[in-house]
C-alpha cells in the first residue's frame, strides 16, 4: 500500500514536471495549474495558524495583498529584480503580522477572528483609497514579468553579451511556481518537526498547558504570525508578477475564505491537505465556470454551488479530508511526552 | 451641520442596532457567528419590494417579509447549524460563510445583480418631508418612522426576554446550554425561537435601509452585517441592550467620521472601532466578561 503509494506520488510528480514540454499541453490548463501553485503556498502558509497554532485567522488576504502590492509597486517604481523582490514582500508582510501580531494574539477564539477581519477589510480599503500609492480602484498595471538575469555572471566570466531571459507565457511561471510551492513545503516539514512547531502543536492543543510547561506563548505565536503573513506575502510577489496586474478587489475577503476552505477542506494542520484542498478547490470552480453555462445556468450559479458544497462539505465531514488524530488522544499523548520531558530534566 | 450629523447618526445607528441585536442573540445562545444574518437583512428588503409588487400595501408587505424571513432564519438553522452543535466551531463558521455566499448568489439569480430602488408609489407622499425643523436641523417623516419602528421593537424585544418563559429559556441558555437541557428547557425549540426573532428584526432592518436610501442590490448584507456585527462587539456580545447601545454608539462614530475625519474611510471607522474595543475592553460596554471557555 504504501510501496503504491509512493509511485503514485512519483508518477504524479513527473507528470506535472513534463506536462508544459507536452505537444498537447494547453494554455488555459497551465494558467489554471499555475494559480492552483499559488493557491498551495497560500494554504501552506495559512494552515501555521489555523492548523499548527489553532487561532483562526480570517484576514489572510490582507498579507497577500500586501505581498501583491509591495512587488507591484517596487517593480513598477524601482524595477527591482524579482529575485530581491519576494524577500522584501514576504518581509514586508512579515512586519505586518507582528504589528497586527503583538497586540491581538492575546485574543481568543472568535475574538481573534474577527480583528483579522477587520484589518483585512481596512487593506482593501486603504489599497482603495490612497490612491496617490496604489492609483486606488483602477489598480496597477504594467508590471514587469519576472526577469532572469546573469550578465553579471558573463561579465565576471569576461564574456560579452546580455545573458537576460524575461518570463513569456505560462510555463516559465509554471517552473518557477512549482520551486515556490516545493520550497514552501519543505519549509513547512522542518517546522512542523522543529522545537517551534511542536511548541505551536502544544499552544493548539492546550494553551494552558503548554505555558505551565514554558512555552512563551506570546513569543511563539507572534512568530508564527510572521512567517505565515511572510509566506502570504511572498504567494502575492508572485502573483503580482505573474498577473502583471493588481487592483485592490482582488484581496476582498472571499480569498481569505477560499484559502481557510482549502485549508479546512484538507484537514487543519495537515500539510498534504492543504496541497489537496488547493487542488480541489480551484479545479472546482473551474469546473463549475465551464459546466454551468453548457447547462443554461447563470453565471451566479457557480458561487451559489461553491457555497453550497462547502456547507455539505462540513456537514459531512468537518474534520476535512485528512483528518488528524483526534485532539483528545492527541492532548493525552502530547501532555505524556512533556511530562516524561520535564521529568527527565529534573533527573538529570 | 453638527447636529444634523447627530440625527442622521442616530437614524444609522437604530437600524445598526436592530441588525445587531440578531447577532448578538445568536452568538448568546449558540457561540456561533452568524455570517449569513447579513443576507437575511437583504432578503428582508427584497421580499418586500416583491410583495409590493403584487400589489400589497406597504405595512402588510413589511410584516410578510418579516415572518418570511424569519421562517428562513429558522431554516438556516435547521439545516446548516444544527447539524453541526458538536462538530468543531470552525466548521460551523465556515457553513455560515458558506451560506451567506449561497444567499446572496440565488438573491443575484432570483433579482437581478443590479441595484433597485425602493417603489415610490409605495411609500404615503410624506415620508420625505420635514416632520420637524430646528434652526438648521431637519428630521424628516421616514427617520421619525424609522425611530418610532426600532424603538418599539426593541421594547418588545426586551419585554418578551425578561417577561416571557421562552425569554427566560433563552437567557438560561445563554448561560449553560447543558444546565438549561437539564432542567427541561427544549433546547432546540428556544434556539430556533432566537433565530426567528433575530431575523425578523434583521430584516425590518433592511426594508428601512433600502427605504432610507431608496436603493437595494443582493451584495448590501455584507456590509451592513459586519458593522452590525461589529456594534454587538462593541456593546458587549451575548448583551442585547449591550448590542442596542453599539449600534446607535457606532452609527454616530460613522457619520461623524465620515463629516469630520475622512470620507472614504467611512466604512473604516466601523473596523477601527471593533478592533480598537476588541483589543482594549474584549467585553464591550455592557458584556459580562469573557473568559476562555474549556
Amino acid at each position: 500500500m504504501r510501496g503504491a503509494l509512493n509511485t503514485l506520488k512519483y508518477l504524479i510528480a513527473a507528470a506535472a514536471l513534463a506536462y508544459p514540454l507536452m505537444p498537447f499541453r494547453d494554455v488555459y490548463v497551465l494558467h489554471v495549474l499555475v494559480l492552483i501553485m499559488v493557491y498551495m503556498v497560500l494554504a501552506m502558509g495559512l494552515n501555521i495558524l489555523p492548523g499548527f497554532c489553532g487561532l483562526l485567522d480570517l484576514g489572510f488576504v490582507g498579507f497577500y495583498g500586501i505581498g501583491a502590492y509591495t512587488a507591484g509597486l517596487l517593480t513598477i517604481h524601482y524595477n527591482m529584480s524579482f529575485w530581491l523582490i519576494v524577500p522584501l514582500a514576504a518581509l514586508n508582510g512579515a512586519f505586518f503580522g507582528i504589528m497586527l501580531g503583538v497586540p491581538t494574539l492575546r485574543l481568543v477564539g472568535d475574538y481573534f477572528a474577527i480583528v483579522t477581519f477587520g484589518f483585512s477589510e481596512l487593506v482593501v480599503l486603504f489599497l482603495t483609497n490612497e490612491i496617490w500609492l496604489t492609483r486606488g480602484p483602477l489598480g496597477v498595471p504594467g508590471i514587469a514579468p519576472v526577469d532572469i538575469n546573469f550578465t553579471w555572471l558573463a561579465s565576471l566570466l569576461g564574456i560579452d553579451g546580455r545573458w537576460r531571459y524575461a518570463f513569456r507565457g505560462e510555463v516559465p511561471y509554471y517552473y518557477l511556481g512549482m520551486f515556490m510551492v516545493l520550497f514552501v513545503y519543505i519549509l513547512m516539514r522542518r517546522l512542523e518537526d522543529s522545537r517551534l512547531g511542536r511548541a505551536w502543536l502544544a499552544i493548539r492543543e492546550d494553551s494552558m498547558a503548554a505555558a505551565s510547561c514554558g512555552v512563551n506563548l506570546l513569543v511563539y505565536k507572534v512568530i508564527a504570525f510572521a512567517v505565515s503573513a511572510g509566506i502570504g506575502a511572498m504567494a502575492g510577489s508572485f502573483f503580482a508578477r505573474w498577473t502583471l496586474f493588481i487592483s485592490p478587489d482582488m484581496f476582498k475577503f472571499w480569498e481569505s475564505f477560499l484559502v481557510l476552505c482549502m485549508v479546512v477542506l484538507g484537514g487543519l494542520g495537515n500539510i498534504n491537505g492543504a496541497l489537496v484542498g488547493a487542488v480541489i478547490l480551484i479545479a472546482l470552480g473551474e469546473v463549475l465556470r465551464v459546466a454551468l453555462p453548457r447547462l443554461g445556468l447563470p453565471a451566479e450559479t457557480r458561487f451559489l454551488a461553491y457555497g453550497l458544497i462547502m456547507v455539505l462539505i462540513m456537514r459531512y465531514r468537518p474534520g476535512g479530508i485528512f483528518t488528524q488524530v483526534a485532539a483528545s488522544t492527541m492532548q493525552s499523548g502530547l501532555i505524556k511526552e512533556l511530562r516524561a520531558k520535564l521529568a527527565a530534566r529534573r533527573t538529570a | 451641520m453638527f447636529e444634523q450629523q447627530l440625527v442622521n447618526g442616530f437614524t444609522l445607528g437604530l437600524i445598526y442596532a436592530l441588525i445587531a441585536v440578531g447577532y448578538t442573540m445568536v452568538y448568546g445562545v449558540i457561540e456561533l457567528i452568524n455570517f449569513a444574518h447579513g443576507e437575511i437583512y437583504m432578503l428582508g428588503a427584497f421580499l418586500t419590494l416583491s410583495f409590493i409588487s403584487t400589489g400589497m400595501p406597504l405595512a402588510l408587505a413589511v410584516v410578510l417579509a418579516m415572518l418570511a424571513v424569519a421562517a428562513i432564519g429558522v431554516l438556516l438553522d435547521v439545516i446548516a447549524y444544527r447539524p453541526l452543535r458538536e462538530a468543531p466551531r470552525l466548521a460551523a463558521l465556515i457553513t455560515a460563510i458558506g451560506m451567506s455566499i449561497f444567499l446572496q448568489n440565488l438573491a443575484m439569480i432570483i433579482w437581478g445583480s443590479r441595484p433597485l430602488p425602493f417603489p415610490r408609489q409605495a411609500l404615503p407622499a410624506f415620508f420625505n418631508e420635514p416632520a420637524f425643523t430646528f434652526s438648521d436641523v431637519t428630521i424628516s417623516w421616514m427617520q421619525v418612522i424609522i425611530y418610532v419602528v426600532a424603538l418599539l421593537l426593541m421594547v418588545a424585544l426586551n419585554l418578551i426576554i425578561t417577561k416571557t418563559r421562552i425569554g427566560t429559556a433563552m437567557r438560561a441558555l445563554a448561560q449553560n446550554r447543558t444546565a438549561a437541557a437539564l432542567m427541561g428547557i427544549n433546547v432546540n425549540r428556544v434556539i430556533s425561537f432566537t433565530f426567528a426573532i433575530g431575523s425578523g428584526m434583521g430584516a425590518v432592518a433592511g426594508v428601512m435601509v433600502s427605504m432610507y436610501y431608496n436603493t437595494m442590490y443582493p451584495t448590501m448584507g455584507y456590509l451592513a452585517g459586519v458593522k452590525a456585527f461589529a456594534a454587538a462587539v462593541l456593546g458587549g456580545i451575548g448583551s442585547v441592550p449591550g448590542a442596542m447601545l453599539g449600534g446607535v454608539v457606532l452609527g454616530i462614530a460613522e457619520t461623524l467620521g465620515a463629516g469630520y475625519i475622512s470620507s472614504p474611510y467611512r466604512d473604516g471607522v466601523a473596523y477601527a472601532v471593533m478592533i480598537l474595543v476588541i483589543i482594549f475592553r474584549p467585553s464591550g460596554f455592557l458584556g459580562r466578561s469573557m473568559v476562555e471557555k474549556a
